[in-house]
């Protein structure tokens, strides 16, 4: 295919702004599926995806179209819509020369807007600005050209009104598409070059590998090198998406497909990376590969010790599908044997928590989700700390440091002083304000990413009553005087519910956390005294008073069915409480940690 | 038998009040449902509970004794209950009962104090309780007493007072009961709003050691969890539920335990009458467990009795040992110190009975 006949882009717009119905819309006016295979939002494939609406895997979909004649090939690259994503995105817009920005025409610019166009930005990339749901009964058109204008510096002119539900405006995006990103550049002579932009695993024929080719040419046969991986693999097949997998001939400069080439592991293939020729190989790799970076780790722990083998078949599943997710086997005094699991973010944490309940039977003790730490040492050593367990009790460290982020808010301008104190109660460093038209402003703060993931969306929400979003970014680590707080349970420490926090903090938190754990613990028949702990010094104490009675009065021939029934539903529930000692924790007071929050 | 003058607050038993209009309909049913039996039975023991019996017509219970006796005719050495309230318990009826060979009645007595009784919407007082009880001790001598405790508003010490008058009625066998709030109860709704204080768990305590503790002294022994009574005077027919042995059963909301099969009639009055007279089976709920959760449920159903389960019976009820169904907790509870091995088996320690539910439940 001549380069001059292809366009790559991308679709961008904060959640829920109409991004898979209208890439559905492209794909059902250029025929490459017909109105009987139209479903919505066709190319999310993953049930959490759908259930969810918001897309976790990049995918791509070549659709072809033909304008003023000539058979035009478009590269819909697809990415991941959320926060925990950023470096896919990051990869997939690599992969294109434009990008459609959707905007929707009620809630204008929003959060996820302003990154994901940055981003684009970034990646040099065309962009095409596009209003979306134009033929909804409420719209604010006007002020949101004004949000374009003031946020992005978007050109009225530039901007496309389109419904990608009724499929208004959908030949101005095919023409604008073509007209105003460039075809991409690339040499077909050149030593090939290719950029992975995704995988997935197919259980029959191995990982499937998406790639956008850059220089030189790909066909079955041939022997490839990824550059960073060092690993070589013969091309079984290339192909197209269209959208199902679509076996071609060779895929030239400026094409995206996949490759099979009998890989089994898909740790093997990186997002980021770049294939060459084994024989031939490039200079240098394409720019900005890096690793997968786990910010967020957990343990889990199956509740039955015989079942340890079991979740780590299942763990081993799940990475077979998903690189960037990790997990190491980890002991726990408390919980036994388990594993202390890695994941981008607090969503990527929820899919992979909600695919092992739906896929594997087995019941899980998962312990709260913590932040990533690093300790600089007295030896000025830097260590990683993925579990509070491993901070050391004895000292030693001479710098305690957390990871930051940048955290952008859209919000009402009537809520920015809320949205400031809810920042400052987190810890959080002003950087700016800058107002969109009269009503709405971004504000920009830096926060500990261990303030920001685990209630940060919803308190935002809920004080700006649905109308602020937010979108964050990792920049680095910072010192900060946190401890770890430890829990005893009748006396004994229950390492899986250490918690790292800040000093400051400790006292309170400490004290909600034994609250909390005083009503997920039910009374035994002894008293179990809850205290809170930093080292040796016991800052909060709550007990839990011995039961005394737990009798049923009359147990007769009518009452017998009914009554094992009740027993046997109370027997079920206990099924899922961990043996600590003599005291019996259920799994909901590992997460009451997240639970405490400012009150 | 499900007729009552009023439904009280705490009880969720298939009850109809001010309905007594259909009793003549409710004999007739029962006919009809008896009559699926094909043939007479004899049983060793009969209850008829409800409901107040009692609270019938001297015709219609004259009728009702009458069609159980001739399906059920009573082996040599059995025992007749008949449940009956204090209120409107008279000479005459108790004649009935007694011609029918009644021997055994049940007596809701709940409390003696005005409040109390006020709480639980009883409509009798101490005087109907003591003329009823005098009455029953001359015609049939082997009357029980149900008491009520943990009611809101009632201390250790009128509980304790409660026990003693009990006791000076002469009965041969007494039921303590925990106020139990069951869903679906005026009492549960209370309860949920506020407006119902359920006795702190430490009190109920009290209570139920108290009753542990003194009826003992005047030879009640406790043999169930919720039963005394004096040598030779348990009540058989409860036994036979918690043995884990068959029984039939008949009428609204009644439950038979046949072959291994529990089942249990529609516990609405109505429902049960409209399928009987047209016809249909009244079975709303079917319970057929595998020998193994079967065996379980022998030796939880057992452990409410003061002797215990003995290893040899469980065995030759169940098929299994005891050990084998739930060996891991017996371990834990005997170490715990809420079961005790015996000579013979494994029984609830007296702490255990205060926690019964606990161990019932690591026991499934």
């Amino acid at each position: 295919m001549d380069p001059k006949f292809i366009r790559n882009f991308s679709i961008v717009a904060h959640i829920d702004h109409g991004k898979s119905t209208l890439a559905d819309q492209l794909l059902l006016k250029t025929g490459t599926i017909t109105q009987r295979e139209f479903r919505e939002q066709i190319l999310d494939d993953l049930d959490v995806e759908r259930e969810r609406g918001i897309t976790v895997k990049a995918r791509a979909v070549a659709i072809h179209h033909t304008y003023q004649g000539h058979d035009y090939e478009l590269n819909l690259v697809d990415t991941p819509g959320h926060v925990d994503f950023h470096y896919e995105v990051s990869r997939s817009l690599a992969a294109c020369e434009g990008a459609l920005l959707l905007v929707d025409a009620f809630q204008g610019v929003q959060a996820q807007t302003v990154a994901n166009a940055y981003a684009a930005i970034d990646a040099n990339l065309v962009i095409i600005p596009c209003i979306n749901k134009i033929d909804l009964p409420l719209v604010r058109t006007e002020e949101v050209l004004e949000e374009m204008h003031t946020v992005l510096g978007i050109q009225r002119k530039d901007v496309l009104m389109v419904s990608g539900k009724s499929g208004i405006g959908i030949d101005d995006v095919f023409e604008a598409l073509i007209e105003r990103i460039p075809p991409p550049a690339g040499d077909a002579a050149a030593p090939l070059k290719a950029l992975i932009f995704d995988s997935k695993y197919d259980n029959y024929r191995g990982v499937v590998t998406y790639i956008r080719v850059r220089d030189g040419r790909l066909a079955a046969g041939m022997k490839i090198l990824f550059m960073s991986g060092r690993s070589t693999h013969e091309v079984l097949e290339v192909g197209q998406f269209r959208p199902d997998m679509k076996k071609c001939d060779e895929l030239g400069p400026g094409q995206v497909g996949y490759i099979v080439a009998g890989i089994k592991d898909l740790g093997s293939v990186r997002v980021g990376d770049t294939v060459t020729l084994a024989s031939r190989p490039a200079d240098s790799p394409l720019p900005g590969y890096k690793a997968p970076q786990q910010m967020v780790f957990c343990g889990m722990y199956p509740i039955e010790a015989t079942d340890f083998e079991k979740l780590r078949e299942e763990l081993q599943k799940m990475s077979l599908n998903d690189a960037s997710f990790s997990f190491v086997p980890e002991t726990s005094d408390a919980l036994g044997f388990g594993f202390r699991c890695g994941f981008l973010g607090m969503l990527h944490m929820e899919i992979i928590q909600q695919r092992l309940e739906k896929e594997a039977e087995i019941d899980l003790i998962q312990t709260a989700p913590n932040v990533t730490y690093e300790l600089l040492m007295n030896d000025d050593a830097t260590v990683r700390v993925d579990n509070p367990q491993e901070v050391p009790t004895t000292g030693g460290i001479k710098e305690f440091r957390e990871p930051i982020v940048r955290v952008n808010f859209i919000v009402p301008a009537e809520s920015i002083g809320t949205v400031m104190q809810l920042c400052e109660d987190r810890r959080g460093t002003y950087k700016t304000t800058e107002y969109l038209g009269m009503k709405r402003a971004q504000l920009a703060y830096e926060l500990p990413l261990a303030e920001v993931i685990y209630d940060m969306h919803d308190r935002l929400k809920s004080i700006t009553r649905g109308y602020g979003t937010m979108d964050y970014e990792v920049i680095g680590f910072r010192g900060a005087d946190l401890v770890k707080v430890d829990i005893l349970v009748k006396g004994e420490r229950v390492d899986a519910l250490a918690t790292i926090m800040h000093r400051d903090q400790a006292e309170r938190r400490g004290r909600g956390l034994c609250k909390r754990l005083k009503e997920e613990i039910s009374k035994h028949q002894f008293e179990i005294p809850i205290q809170a702990a930093i080292g040796s010094r016991i800052i909060a104490r709550e007990t839990i008073s011995a039961l005394r009675k737990n009798v049923t009065a009359k147990c007769y021939g009518g009452d017998i069915t009914r009554k094992r029934k009740l027993w046997a539903k109370q027997r079920e529930g206990k099924k899922r409480l961990k043996q600590f000692g003599q005291v019996e924790i259920p799994q909901k007071a590992f997460l009451s940690v997240l639970e405490v929050g400012d009150d | 038998m499900p007729f009552c003058a009023h439904r009280c607050g705490y009880c969720d038993f298939t009850v109809v009040a001010g309905k007594d209009h259909q009793a003549g309909d409710f004999l007739l049913a029962l006919e009809i449902e008896l009559a699926s039996l094909g043939q007479p039975r004899e049983v060793q023991t009969l209850f008829i509970g409800g409901g107040t019996p009692t609270h019938l017509p001297v015709s219609h219970l004259d009728r009702l004794l009458t069609l159980a006796t001739s399906w059920f005719p009573c082996a040599t050495e059995h025992e007749f209950s008949v449940e009956a309230n204090p209120a409107g318990l008279d000479a005459e009826k108790i004649d009935v009962l007694a011609a029918h060979g009644v021997n055994r009645v049940s007596l809701g007595v709940q409390s003696f104090d005005p409040a109390v009784l006020k709480t639980l919407e009883r409509d009798h007082d101490a005087q109907q309780v003591e003329a009823a009880a005098a009455l029953l001790s001359q015609r049939i001598p082997n009357f029980s007493l149900d008491l009520i405790f943990g009611v809101p508003g009632q201390s250790l010490a009128l509980w304790r007072e409660t026990l003693a008058r009990a006791v000076a009625l002469g009965p041969m066998h007494i039921s303590t009961y925990g106020l139990t709030f069951e869903k679906g109860t005026a009492f549960w709704n209370r309860r949920a709003k506020g407006l119902l204080n359920q006795a702190p768990d430490d009190l109920e305590r009290d209570m139920y050691a108290a009753a542990m503790d003194e009826l003992p002294q005047y030879r009640f022994e406790q043999y169930e969890l919720s039963n005394f009574a004096k040598t030779g005077f348990h009540c058989r027919h409860n036994e036979t539920y918690w043995a884990a042995l068959p029984y039939y059963g008949f009428g609204p909301g009644a439950a038979r335990y046949l072959n291994g099969r529990r089942e249990t009639n529609h516990r609405s009055f109505s429902t049960w009458l409209t399928r009987v007279l047209s016809g249909k089976s009244p079975v709303a709920d079917v319970d057929e467990l595998s020998p193994a959760d079967r065996a379980r449920e022998t030796l939880i159903v057992g452990l409410r009795r003061t002797a215990g389960v003995d290893c040899a019976e469980f065995r030759a009820t169940s098929g299994f040992d005891l050990d084998e169904v739930a060996g891991a907790a017996i371990a834990r509870h005997c170490t715990s110190g809420l079961l005790e091995r015996t000579a013979t088996g494994i029984r609830l320690t007296r702490e255990g009975r205060f926690l019964a539910d606990s161990v019932i439940v690591d026991c499934l």
